[in-house]
């Protein structure tokens, strides 16, 4: 061997491994997590680790990154946030058409003919400063309303599930295009080079009473490149596919072969002039980083003990909601942009009067137990919390009056209730309002595309400007439409 | 602002690359410099769209670009600069005058400015976009003074482009006899050259280096792996899956059109009649099975069964996707827009988007019934077998639920012959288990309440004997659920006796009918002079005769000469394969939004020649490969590789990583592993425990297949929509029509290709591989291992370093047996006992480190 030569060499994969993560990695980095010719960027872009595009953001941000806690299902905003005193009036009549004549919804109930009103199941208390009437069903979120800000006007098309998530996550109902989390990793990069910049993690009621699934659509990266696709941590085993290296291989055996590998890399990339070879070298090294990072995030045990009482007793099993919501600011903590928590369970067709209240304490604690988190960490600032599902549910019975164990609701597009905290969002505040049977959208309606516009607002994005060339066309999330709420910004 | 960034540097000398300069260059052409700036810039509110149009002002058609507008002057005005509108608004300084609007988000650049001013001085000529005109053969460009002697047509288009530059580029020469087998090997058939072929490659080639590469094409399109790699990106494009989608994601069993795919290619069947059996091979005269299978090709969509779904919804959103999948594929065109709304760009209005509609509407899906995964109509292929193991399948259900029934008498205690439902206990069960347990018999319950029912006896009430017995339930059901989901029966296309009638549909809502009827027809501006032709065979379908077409005439119609795109579209994404990027880059979109193609003439040189062909799809093939711009090194100085970085120039040779299937197929072929066997049902390899479950709350369970199953080619990987498989990376989700898949780089793609069972396993048995070869010592060894992958062996350098490792890795293993013991054990197949595990395990790690080398993972 030429001795100049693998001294070079040497040389080279000390600089690769022995500099700084934003040393010499960052060329290849910038075309691995980020945006191509990163190395050219300008000083001002690298301080995020995985620069996005140059011009963004567009102002200054209010908030940093999402937490997106998506009740997959549509919980029934009558019987949680939207305290309806008409409904128990109505309980049993028919509601009257000029509410719900010519509304379209799922075949469950479209052509059921009766339409009894049905009360709210439980019973609902004013909270905080605020007054917010909140459901006794979530005796936790109530506590925490003087940091939230309900929005009750939220209005979609869907009346089905998948499209209703999908319009919520990459507005637009046909499976396909790009989720918000997939826009904000490329738009914004990525603040750590050890983690995705966009994780999804899923759980579902333990009752397993739901068949709302997870498509993989719902973190899609659609038309955008790839790699701004949703990570999905699994709920079992290792949380990243493929991230333990195989039985009888080492941490140190890999390392050896990783230096060697990246050795003779580097000396095709001599020969052959490829920069795409040091992106690979860069991909191989951060994969090794991240077979650290992960296990670490993972690990519960630095955590106190009143933080975990908080999150309540699910907070120890991996894949449960509570454990998904102490990840998420784990991973807040560690510069994830966009960390879509999934639940599903709140689909009550048929089992309001048995499931609801289970569903809620499943997850009551957890979502509080989150807020409060990341509160006390100073984190919630700049820490955007989203609560809600696709679409509400009928303020109507689907379902025979008299069979009250069989009771549910079908669901409901015209008109449901999110909450937000944090993220420059002004807390302590309802925002819109629905009719006396909390069947439509009434006073500041939002439609999903406003909802949008002002999630992306609060990350310093024009909605209107943060676009896609794909097909001939200039593709955004919002489509062309959404408005900002402006009157909910802090 | 911050500086500009050295991003935008080099994105400007690409540009320049590609644009030949018309700033300087003698004549501005119309498609290719004006219109883009136009479509980009104005279009928006004065173009195609009549109700979005403003200020009655049209610039996508000449007549109306040079007629007085709304506001009284006229635009343009031909030779006079100073005179026209559009001129003095484009470098106007005052905010309310001055277009784009700032509103628009739009900008004219200064030499945009300058060039369009310079465009109307020379009296604007006005032209058709490219894309929508016939393609015209072009001479065969002269090269002056070539260094060799240019045989392909295909290398005088190139070479041409290249001399053009202003800074000359040189084409690199030739790869290396070993680099291109490899890279064509690849290329063709998606599996390496073994070392003997190689070996006996180099040696013809050094006798007759010509007659050798095309004694090697020839080999390689005559084999049947050729169908199988080429039959991916069709796939692709079909969304082909083995799934439905969406809720429940039921199994279908569209594998024989797959067969079909592959057998086509094998067979070379001329581009034409593989458009026209796939579109409507069902409505040819006297169609056979085989032509009944391949119009499955429109039945590979998703399909939305959601409970509570309206049927009439499913049934339009899949006539929409056949629509623009129909127009991705065969127009490159971008129909979804003009669902809602006449195009932005393209000359396309909805009218023509719902006449195409039309012609798909014809069919009899009722978009009910999602909950199975074969949907009427099908041609049942359901063989005895299959029958039979469903039958005895549902006979062990009533074994099982025999013994449940008895169990639940005695437990539940209720007047005989009552359901469960009776017992005072069953009002104690939670969520839906009273509705889907208690009221339903034993031999009637599904897999869903079943699983709900499992954790309340397990966990709440904790019936150890009763968990056991829903437990073989449970099973017995889901082998019954597999049984059926075999029956093979390939979803096809029909049409009704009975035409259905079409409107346009207010954006795209199917339950929002217009008052405007359309009928099938192709969009307007490719209706030319000459009437369509009404093939005898659909008048007995169609009762409006030839002026309402159906899918066979569609199909006629885009491999007939009066569809400017079929050829283009087909060898644009040839080429894509082979180059990484197409001539027009957007392989989705030909409209004119689009980049101009990198060389117009080679692609209408290529698609005119297609068609001379008879649309052979394997003489194309050959003709790209046997070119010399195709054989290029490609070892480039790092300058080049700064002044042209995709390459779209082709002064080298393609390099780029592998698509991961083929990743892995060629890591299962340097183990000796790939079994190869055509078609079939789909095969279940290695996959981590519980994606399925969890993906699926655990109603779809993975059951990994063994022995040769795990070693079939990538293309016959069982494909869940869903959830797809794991082993793949930057594939297409199978979802939608995709012609054009990513090829990026994160840390999760490492992480595949060093810890997936499928490569641990691989490096292991080629580990056994390289051990059991009669070599004389680790050198020869080492030179053996990496020929498998890269098809040469080590430079000495490389070789010092994998030789030091060896040493490295034998004193790690020995020292660790239990590791050695487990590294060497991985993965299903056999290995020899004899072999010693720590030698064993250090070669897999070099293996595996192999596996794993850019060059490994990329075509060179």
């Amino acid at each position: 061997m030429n001795p100049f030569r693998e001294s070079h060499a040497l040389h080279t994969r000390r600089q690769f491994f022995g500099r700084s993560a934003l040393g010499l990695g960052t060329a290849a980095l910038g075309s691995l997590l980020g945006r191509d010719g990163f190395a050219a960027s300008p000083p001002a872009a690298s301080r995020r680790a995985v620069p996005g595009l140059p011009e963004l953001p567009h102002f200054a941000p209010k908030a940093k990154r999402v937490i997106y806690l998506f009740q997959n299902g549509a919980p029934s905003h009558v019987d949680l946030f939207d305290y309806k005193p008409k409904l128990r009036e109505w309980h049993g009549k028919q509601i009257p058409d000029e509410i719900a004549a010519g509304k379209r919804f799922s075949t469950m109930t479209g052509n059921q003919t009766a339409r009894p009103v049905l009360g709210e199941i439980t019973n609902f208390a004013q909270h905080g400063k605020s007054g917010a009437w909140v459901s006794d069903f979530l005796p936790q979120i109530a506590s925490i309303s003087d940091e939230l800000c309900y929005v009750k006007s939220l209005h979609t098309e869907s009346v089905n599930h998948a499209p209703g998530i999908s319009y919520f996550l990459t507005g637009s109902e046909q499976a396909g295009r790009p989720s918000m989390g997939a826009w904000l990793s490329y738009g914004l990069g990525s603040e750590t080079e050890e983690l995705p910049a966009y994780v999804v993690m899923t759980s579902r009621d333990k009752e397993a009473s739901c068949g709302q699934i997870f498509y993989d659509f719902y973190w899609g990266s659609g038309f955008l490149p790839t790699k701004y696709q949703g990570v999905a941590f699994r709920g079992a085993g290792d949380p990243v596919l493929y991230l333990s290296n195989p039985a009888g291989l080492s941490r140190k055996v890999r390392r050896d072969m990783l230096d060697d590998l990246a050795h003779l890399n580097e000396i095709k990339r001599e020969d052959f002039g490829d920069p795409e070879i040091t992106t690979r070298i860069a991909q191989y090294e951060m994969a090794y980083k991240m077979q650290a990072s992960v296990p670490e995030l993972t690990d519960f045990s630095q955590e106190s003990e009143a933080t975990l009482a908080m999150y309540g007793p699910e907070v120890r099993r991996q894949g449960s909601y509570a454990y998904n919501c102490l990840m998420a600011r784990r991973l807040a903590e560690r510069g994830v942009r966009f960390i879509q928590v999934m639940h599903a369970g709140w689909d009550q067709h048929r089992n309001l009067n048995t499931q609801l209240k289970i569903q809620c304490q499943d997850t009551d604690a957890p979502s509080a137990a989150l807020i409060r988190d990341l509160k006390q960490r100073g984190l919630l600032d700049d820490t955007l919390v989203i609560w809600g599902g696709e679409f509400g549910r009928t303020p109507f019975l689907q379902g025979k009056i008299e069979d009250t164990k069989g009771w549910g609701r079908d669901h409901h597009p015209y008109a449901f209730t999110k909450w937000m905290a944090g993220g420059g969002v002004k807390p302590g505040i309802s925002y819109g309002a629905t009719d006396e049977f909390g069947f439509n959208a009434v006073e500041k309606r939002v439609h999903v595309h406003d909802f949008q516009a002002t999630v992306l607002n609060q990350l310093g994005i024009n909605h209107e400007k943060l676009t896609y060339r794909f097909q001939g066309r200039q593709f955004r999330l919002t489509d062309v439409h959404g408005h900002v709420i402006k009157d909910i910004l802090a | 602002m911050p500086p500009a960034p050295l991003r935008l540097t080099r994105l400007l000398t690409t540009v320049a690359l590609l644009a030949s300069a018309p700033l300087s260059a003698a004549e501005i052409d119309f498609s290719r410099d004006i219109q883009p700036i136009l479509a980009e810039n104005c279009y928006h509110c004065h173009g195609p769209d009549a109700p979005a149009r403003k200020g009655k002002l049209r610039l996508d058609v000449r007549d109306a670009a040079l007629a007085p507008a709304g506001s009284g002057y006229a635009s343009i005005i031909p030779g006079k600069p100073d005179e026209s509108e559009l001129i003095a608004r484009i470098f106007s300084t005052d905010p309310e005058e001055v277009m784009p609007s700032h509103e628009s988000n739009r900008k004219l650049t200064a030499a945009q400015k300058d060039l369009l001013k310079r465009w109307v001085a020379e009296g604007a000529n006005w032209g058709e976009h490219w894309a929508f005109v016939k393609p015209v053969r072009p001479e065969i460009p002269k090269i002056e003074n070539p260094k060799s002697k240019i045989e392909n047509p295909v290398d005088a288009f190139i070479r041409a482009r290249l001399a053009r530059e202003k800074v000359p580029l040189a084409p690199a020469p030739e790869a290396p006899p070993a680099a291109l087998i490899r890279r064509v090997s690849l290329d063709l058939t998606g599996v390496p050259p073994t070392p003997a072929e190689v070996e006996a490659f180099v040696t013809s080639s050094i006798e007759n280096r010509e007659s050798a590469f095309e004694n090697l094409v020839d080999r390689l399109l005559a084999s049947p792996r050729f169908g199988e790699r080429w039959a991916w990106e069709w796939l692709d494009l079909a969304r082909y899956s083995d799934t439905n989608g969406f809720q429940g994601d039921p199994e279908r069993t569209m594998w024989p059109w797959r067969d079909w795919v592959v057998n086509a290619l094998n067979a070379n069947l001329p581009y034409d009649q593989f458009t026209i059996e796939q579109l409507a091979g069902d409505l040819l005269p006297d169609a056979t099975q085989a032509q009944k299978i391949a119009s499955g090709f429109h039945r590979n969509n998703m399909f939305n069964g959601e409970g509570g779904r309206i049927a009439e919804e499913t049934r339009v959103e899949n006539v929409f996707d056949r629509v623009e999948t129909t127009a991705t594929v065969w127009l490159g065109l971008t129909f979804n827009c003009t669902r809602c709304h006449d195009h932005k760009f393209d000359p396309l209005k909805q009218t023509d988007y719902f006449a195409f509609y039309d012609i798909f509407n014809q069919m009899s899906e009722t978009g009910a019934g999602g909950g199975g995964g074969k949907l009427p109509p099908t041609l049942d292929l359901t063989t005895d077998a299959e029958r039979q193991a469903v039958s005895a399948a549902t006979d062990k259900i009533l074994v099982v639920t025999n013994e449940i029934d008895a169990y639940e008498q005695q437990k539940y205690p209720r007047p005989e012959g009552k359901l469960l439902s009776e017992s005072p206990e069953a009002l104690k069960f939670p969520g839906n288990l009273f509705a889907t347990h208690a009221k339903v018999a034993p031999g009637r319950r599904d897999l869903n309440g079943l699983l709900e029912a499992l954790p309340y006896f397990r966990d709440t009430v904790a019936d150890p004997a009763y968990v056991t017995l829903l437990e073989r339930h449970i099973a017995a059901v889901r082998a019954r659920d597999a049984a059926q989901a075999a029956i093979t029966k390939v979803m096809i296309m029909d049409q009704l006796e009975k035409p259905r009638d079409t409107f346009v549909l207010t954006r795209g809502n199917y339950e929002a009918k217009t008052d405007v009827r359309v009928e099938g027809h192709v969009p307007e501006i490719f209706r030319s002079a000459a009437p369509i032709s009404a093939p005898a065979s659909t008048s007995t379908l169609t009762s409006t005769g030839a002026s309402r077409l159906n899918r066979l005439d569609l199909a006629r119609w885009l491999v007939s000469p009066a569809n400017p795109l079929a050829a283009r579209t087909e060898m644009n994404r040839m080429w894509q394969a082979y180059f990484g990027t197409g001539f027009v880059k957007t392989a989705e979109d030909f409209g004119v939004q689009a980049e101009h193609p990198s060389h117009p003439e080679l692609l209408d040189w290529l698609a005119t020649e297609f068609v001379a062909r008879g649309w052979d799809m394997k003489a194309m093939h050959r003709l790209i490969v046997t070119s010399a711009t195709y054989r290029q090194s490609s070892r480039a100085a790092a300058a080049d590789h700064e002044r042209d970085p995709e390459n779209r120039l082709l002064a080298r040779g393609p390099r780029h990583r592998l698509p991961s299937w083929m990743i892995r197929d060629q890591a299962l072929a340097a183990a000796g592993l790939l079994v190869e066997k055509l078609g079939g049902p789909g095969v279940k390899p290695y996959q981590p425990p519980g994606v399925w479950e969890e993906a699926t709350f655990g109603k779809k369970n993975y059951l990994q297949d063994q022995g040769d199953a795990l070693y079939r080619r990538s293309l016959y990987v069982f494909w869940r929509r869903i959830v797809g498989p794991t082993t793949f990376f930057d594939v297409s989700p199978r979802q939608v029509c995709s012609v054009r898949t990513s090829r990026t780089n994160t840390p999760l793609h490492a992480l595949v290709t060093l810890n997936d069972p499928a490569f641990v396993e691989a490096a292991r048995v080629m580990a056994q591989r390289v051990l059991a070869a009669p070599l004389a010592d680790d050198a020869a060894r080492l030179d053996h291992a990496f020929r498998l992958t890269t098809a040469r062996p080590p430079a000495p350098a490389e070789r010092a370093v994998l030789t030091r490792r060896l040493g490295k890795l034998r004193a790690d293993f020995t020292a660790d047996p239990a590791a050695a013991q487990a590294l060497a054990a991985s993965g299903e197949y056999q290995r020899p006992a004899s072999l010693p595990t720590p030698e064993h395990a250090a070669w897999t790690t070099l293996c595996l480190l192999v596996l794993n080398l850019d060059e490994t993972l990329s075509k060179e």
